[in-house]
């Protein structure tokens, strides 16, 4: 028997269905758990590959500490769930589905701003001219920071963390931008915001991810690389 | 340990601010979060230590004690006061120490500016003196009101100063403005019913046009940018867009930004500077004139300052002095500066002026070992 390693996948809606579809296709077909409400199984007929079922941002965290061996998530959800990720996770391979865009996106009557300088502009004087800095809703604060402060210079804002419905947050007047994830851009187009031209933030979709571990056995990392390697010599299944 | 740390050095800071005419105050350690992210951005909030309370207000662990100090004097409803305070300041670090030892004078309300802006720098070299860094710390001094005025004398758009002014103290954000600057922003892609009155510009037809689709958009009532704020922006981009940017100003600016002189020299340097380039300095370079009087009679060693015309914060509650104080070897030992702006901003209903400074003890520890 060679030898062992984990994996985590999505627990449940798409991201579950093709992740599993991938892995059969790959030769790593996924036995379903003995009890219905269990959330760990292994590989069928390969007990040394265990499969654990996780929410999408828990297994960016299990990655994070290092718990997993492999993840398969949404990249969104690994560089906003985890500082420092770029040091502490290797992105092994996108896997083509699950493509969302994280994007800054701006109520569609602003006609003056096209470009994160625009915004920057017109984050500028926002308090002189409202009382209050230029409020930003999103879920991603990590990501909206890196882009305004660390990519674009941009200082003055405030966020404002917003759970869900995101992209009614300028008409509801909760917050005058945002920053959200969008896979058609027609949620955006329905709420009348529109994707600045160097607004996309990230371009994500489900990727294999692994801890950059120095530790791991050389039998054991083959194993991985091994499967890491049916998985994208085997495509998107059709 | 740093040895300023003790209870006795702790009381020894007191004794010197008291020595000095501040009145002491104590800052909670933890306070509301929100006033420091709105006065200073958001990008502070991945270097303060947050927290959350039970009614789910947003706290944080002080990372500095001018806004509470301000905050306090706002509440108390007080007349001028100048405040000294010794304690912890806590600041994320991805290496090294979070904590921070601070002691500074925050003087609130003082409508004599000259004096203000005097004393807190002569302050600051008597705690350093005071806590055993004997010389050659060296002042670094910058004046926004000054940038503020070469900025309004060039002429340049609205946009662009407020945008320069920003970036003002950051080498990199001034450069990377400067070049965005140099090269003209093109006209964005317009539908036909704001594209028309733009290019006529009729401001009535646009302004019906822009209210037209802000109703659409269900954001009349927001709160956020209306129709005359997008107007206004969108016809200066068209001017823009048919003037060709101004080269000589962009060098004019670069010139003043490399300025730097003994701060004795400094009016001369920029009396020439305005005269060279027909900027009507006059009234900032009297204020930093007379300034510079109350230094000297205040005893501040003027041949130890110098003054850098790139030197700000990029801040905008800053409005004319800031300062820093440096050990030889380029540690920042202290820093203040003027902040006419912040009150306002944290609530106070008239302007109230402030200027004040911190010293970071725990640099001032190692420092006086350099002698």
């Amino acid at each position: 028997m060679s030898t062992g390693f984990s994996i985590a996948v999505p627990s449940k809606g798409r991201l579950r269905d093709e992740a599993l579809a991938r892995l059969e296709y790959a030769g790593y077909p996924v036995a379903p758990p003995k009890d219905a409400r269990s959330y760990r199984t292994t590989v069928a007929g390969r007990p040394e590959i265990e499969v654990a079922f996780l929410s999408a941002s828990e297994i960016a965290r299990e990655l994070g500490s290092g718990n997993i061996d492999l993840g398969i998530t949404g990249e969104d959800l690994v560089r906003e769930g985890l500082p420092d990720s770029h040091d502490r996770i290797d992105r092994l391979l996108g896997l083509g589905f699950g493509q969302a865009d994280v994007v800054v996106a701006v109520p569609e009557p602003w006609f003056d701003v096209d470009t994160m300088a625009d915004l920057g502009v017109v984050a500028a004087d926002f308090r002189q001219r409202h009382g209050r800095r230029l409020r930003i809703a999103t879920k991603y604060w990590r990501l909206t920071q890196q882009h305004f402060s660390q990519t674009h210079g941009i200082q003055l804002y405030r966020i404002i963390e917003s759970l869900g419905a995101t992209e009614g947050a300028p008409a509801a007047g909760q917050a005058d931008v945002i920053v959200d994830i969008t896979s058609t851009g027609s949620t955006l187009k329905a709420n009348h915001l529109k994707i600045l031209s160097d607004g996309v933030i990230l371009r994500s979709e489900a990727c294999l991810f692994a801890p950059k571990l120095e530790s791991l056995s050389p039998a054991r990392k083959a194993a991985i690389s091994e499967m890491a390697g049916a998985l994208e010599k085997n495509g998107k299944p059709r | 340990m740093n040895p300023l740390r003790s209870f006795s050095a702790r009381a020894d800071i007191e004794t010197i601010l008291a020595e000095l005419g501040a009145d002491r105050v104590d800052v909670p350690v933890l306070q509301p979060a929100d006033p420091f992210l709105d006065t200073a951005g958001e990008e502070l909030r991945r270097r303060i230590f947050l927290s959350e309370s039970e009614t789910g207000e947003t706290l944080c662990l002080r990372p500095e004690f001018t806004i509470p100090v301000c905050l306090m004097h706002i509440g108390g409803g007080y007349g001028p006061r100048r405040y000294g305070y010794v304690g912890t300041v806590f600041r994320q670090r991805r290496a090294g120490s979070n904590e921070f030892l601070q002691a500074g004078i925050e003087d609130i309300g003082d409508g004599d500016r000259d004096d203000a802006d005097a004393r807190s720098v002569a302050d600051a070299l008597s705690v350093l003196q005071a806590l055993g860094v004997k010389k050659h710390a060296a002042v670094t001094l910058g004046d926004q009101a000054v940038f503020n005025a070469v900025i309004g004398g060039l002429g340049l758009p609205k946009a662009w100063a407020l945008r320069l002014a920003h970036a003002f103290g950051d080498h990199g954000k001034i450069k990377t403005a400067l070049d965005a600057l140099s090269v003209p922003a093109p006209v964005p892609e317009l539908p036909a019913d704001i594209l028309e009155p733009a290019e006529a510009r009729d401001r009535g037809a646009l302004l019906n046009a822009l209210r037209m689709r802000l109703r659409i958009a269900g954001l009349e009532e927001s709160g956020g940018r209306d129709a005359e704020e997008i107007a206004d922006r969108l016809m200066a981009r068209f001017e823009a867009a048919t003037v060709a940017p101004d080269e000589s100003a962009l060098a004019v600016l670069r010139a003043f930004l490399a300025l730097r002189a003994p701060v004795a020299k400094a009016v001369g340097a920029l009396s020439d500077f305005g005269a060279a380039h027909g900027l009507a300095l006059g009234e900032v370079i009297s204020a930093f004139a007379a300034r510079e009087g109350a230094m000297q009679d205040a005893g501040v060693d003027m041949d130890a300052v110098t003054y850098d015309a790139a030197f700000g914060r990029p801040l905008d509650y800053y409005t004319a002095l800031v300062y820093e104080i440096t050990a030889p070897d380029g540690a920042i030992l202290a820093g203040g500066g003027r902040y006419d702006r912040l009150l306002t901003m944290l609530g106070a209903e008239e302007p109230v002026p402030g200027v004040g400074f911190s010293v970071w003890l725990d640099r001032v520890a190692a420092a006086r070992g350099q002698g």
